[in-house]
């Protein structure tokens, strides 16, 4: 893994009722430029509910344009089940503080030979075609966006997506009760057009099932569904390899467990969908949370992705 | 390893495509079929079972194939075949057009005989069905590897004899059906 950066916050505003925005400087040296699509691991040191020590390490879109290299944007949603990463990030962390970013990495980049792209977002989905527009503008590429938000809690960065004739963006604003007709804006577009799709689960299935049934390729159906890990049942862990047990508590995830007993495990995403994290499991019965793993992988429960999944079992043997 | 040794076909080969039998999309609203020539039986059978959508029939090369399927939908299915490097330039030829890969069908071909790419002097040579195989541009004699290029269409072919030009192996078919395909490496 590559080294971790030191950041510090310049700036903090709020660009929704549940988004708050940080705006991230190098403490020394110069950030990466990046891009469209990539994202940062912000790992953020703090205290549990019972006033323990606790890291999280959560993977956000940088909003900002890739060209940028003198600041990183990232914008965090306040998540009504948090395990509290999005709640530390929204109430303990000020302009000035310092924070560990991983350099960026991108696991949703457009796919520059489409003809047309087709952005759809949802909420804070919003977050990674922030860094597409820039270059789709750059490059003079057929683009256009359908966002849909609440505005009672997201629909960040409204203003800064004003119409304009390359980039045409329809809104939708569900507290107002308005919804985007996926089969009209699916169905009506020319060959080589390639979709994204980023927002809740619901958002991205629909896309999926609307495409399936109009008869598109799912070739160029594209989707991020970065999953925060989700609480679950304590469960407990023995190591094989480094002979270690470890309790994995209701709030955190297995990787966070592992990190904080000190063992090293490759990661990316934290959120269930690259892969990196993939451990061998020896004894117990995994509960599958990714969207990695096929579907005959999972059965064969051989493995699991710590950074999402958890035990069924009160306990889990795993090969490391 | 000493050339003349026989190995069993790699199945670790990636590069090497597999064209798993071929059903109608029923789901397209647009259905195209696409021939080498007129002898592409299998094609013929599948295009006849096909019930939906509408239906349009084509014999053409990659350079010949009509522009005006540009201006069919997303939603269109497409059936390919032919031999081997002519099913990946019309694969190509549909995918620079906006095609979806997974909307593009690649019947199995007809014949186990190859486009080869000779990696010395870049001469491309086609209907190639044994190894080792005299390159026609630069002379070399060489090995028809499994490794495929999809922008090529085509197999590499490395010289055999570079270290020991008298170490020269038996000729082989490379049709699979007729017996065993063998490669040194």
């Amino acid at each position: 893994m590559s080294d971790p950066i030191q950041v510090r916050v310049a700036a903090v505003r709020t660009v929704s009722p549940k988004i708050r925005e940080f705006t991230l400087e190098a403490v020394s040296g110069q950030l990466f430029s990046f891009s469209p699509g990539s994202h940062v691991v912000v790992t953020m040191k703090g205290t549990n509910a019972e006033g323990k020590a606790k890291v999280w390490k959560n993977a956000y879109s940088l909003v900002s344009d890739g060209f940028d290299a003198s600041r990183y944007v990232i914008a965090v949603r306040l998540q009504d089940e948090s395990r509290g990463g999005s709640v530390f990030m929204h109430t303990q962390v000020k302009e000035g503080d310092t924070l560990e970013i991983t350099p960026p990495s991108n696991l949703f980049a457009p796919v520059w030979s489409a003809k047309k792209h087709v952005l759809i977002a949802g909420g804070v989905g919003i977050t990674p075609f922030m860094s597409y527009l820039p270059e789709m503008k750059r490059r003079g590429a057929a683009t256009e966006m359908h966002y849909s938000y609440r505005g009672d809690a997201t629909g960040a960065y409204r203003e800064e997506l004003q119409v304009d004739e390359q980039t045409p963006v329809t809104f939708y604003d569900g507290a107002a009760g308005e919804r985007c007709d996926l089969k009209a804006v699916l169905g009506s577009q020319p060959l080589g057009t390639h979709f994204y799709v980023c927002g809740p689960e619901s958002l991205i299935e629909g896309v999926q099932e609307t495409a399936m049934e109009l008869g598109l390729p799912s070739s160029n159906i594209h989707f991020e569904a970065f999953a925060a890990p989700q609480p679950g049942q304590p469960f407990a862990v023995q190591l094989e390899g480094s002979g270690l047990n470890i309790q994995v508590s209701e709030d955190e995830s297995l990787l966070e467990a592992l990190e904080r007993s000190g063992v090293e495990v490759p990661n990316l995403c934290r959120g269930g969908v690259c892969g990196q994290c993939r451990t061998q499991v020896v004894d117990g019965e995994p509960e599958h949370r990714d969207s990695f793993l096929s579907d005959t992988e999972k059965a064969d429960n051989d493995c699991l992705m710590p950074c999402v999944s958890r035990a069924r079992s009160s306990s889990l043997t795993l090969s490391i | 390893m000493n050339a003349s040794t026989d190995i069993e076909l790699d199945p670790a080969v990636k590069s090497r495509p597999d064209y798993p039998p071929v059903a109608i999309d029923a789901r397209a609203s647009h259905q195209v079929f696409i021939a080498e020539d007129n002898e592409q039986t299998s094609l013929t059978a599948l295009s006849e079972q096909c019930q939906t959508g509408e239906k349009l029939s084509i014999v053409a090369d990659a350079e010949s194939l009509p522009v005006s399927l540009a201006e069919l939908p997303l939603s269109t299915a497409l059936y390919v075949s032919g031999s081997e490097g002519y099913l990946w330039d019309i694969h190509n030829r549909l995918t620079e057009m906006g095609f979806g890969v997974d909307k593009i069908h690649l019947l199995a071909p007809a014949s186990a005989a190859r486009r080869l790419f000779c990696t010395h002097c870049y001469t491309t040579m086609e209907g190639v069905a044994h190894t080792p195989y005299t390159c026609t541009g630069c002379g070399r004699p060489l090995l028809v590897r499994d490794h495929f290029s999809r922008i090529l269409g085509a197999y590499v072919g490395v010289q055999i004899n570079a270290e020991d030009p008298a170490d020269l192996p038996a000729t082989e078919s490379l049709d699979e059906s007729a017996s065993d395909v063998k490669e040194a490496c």
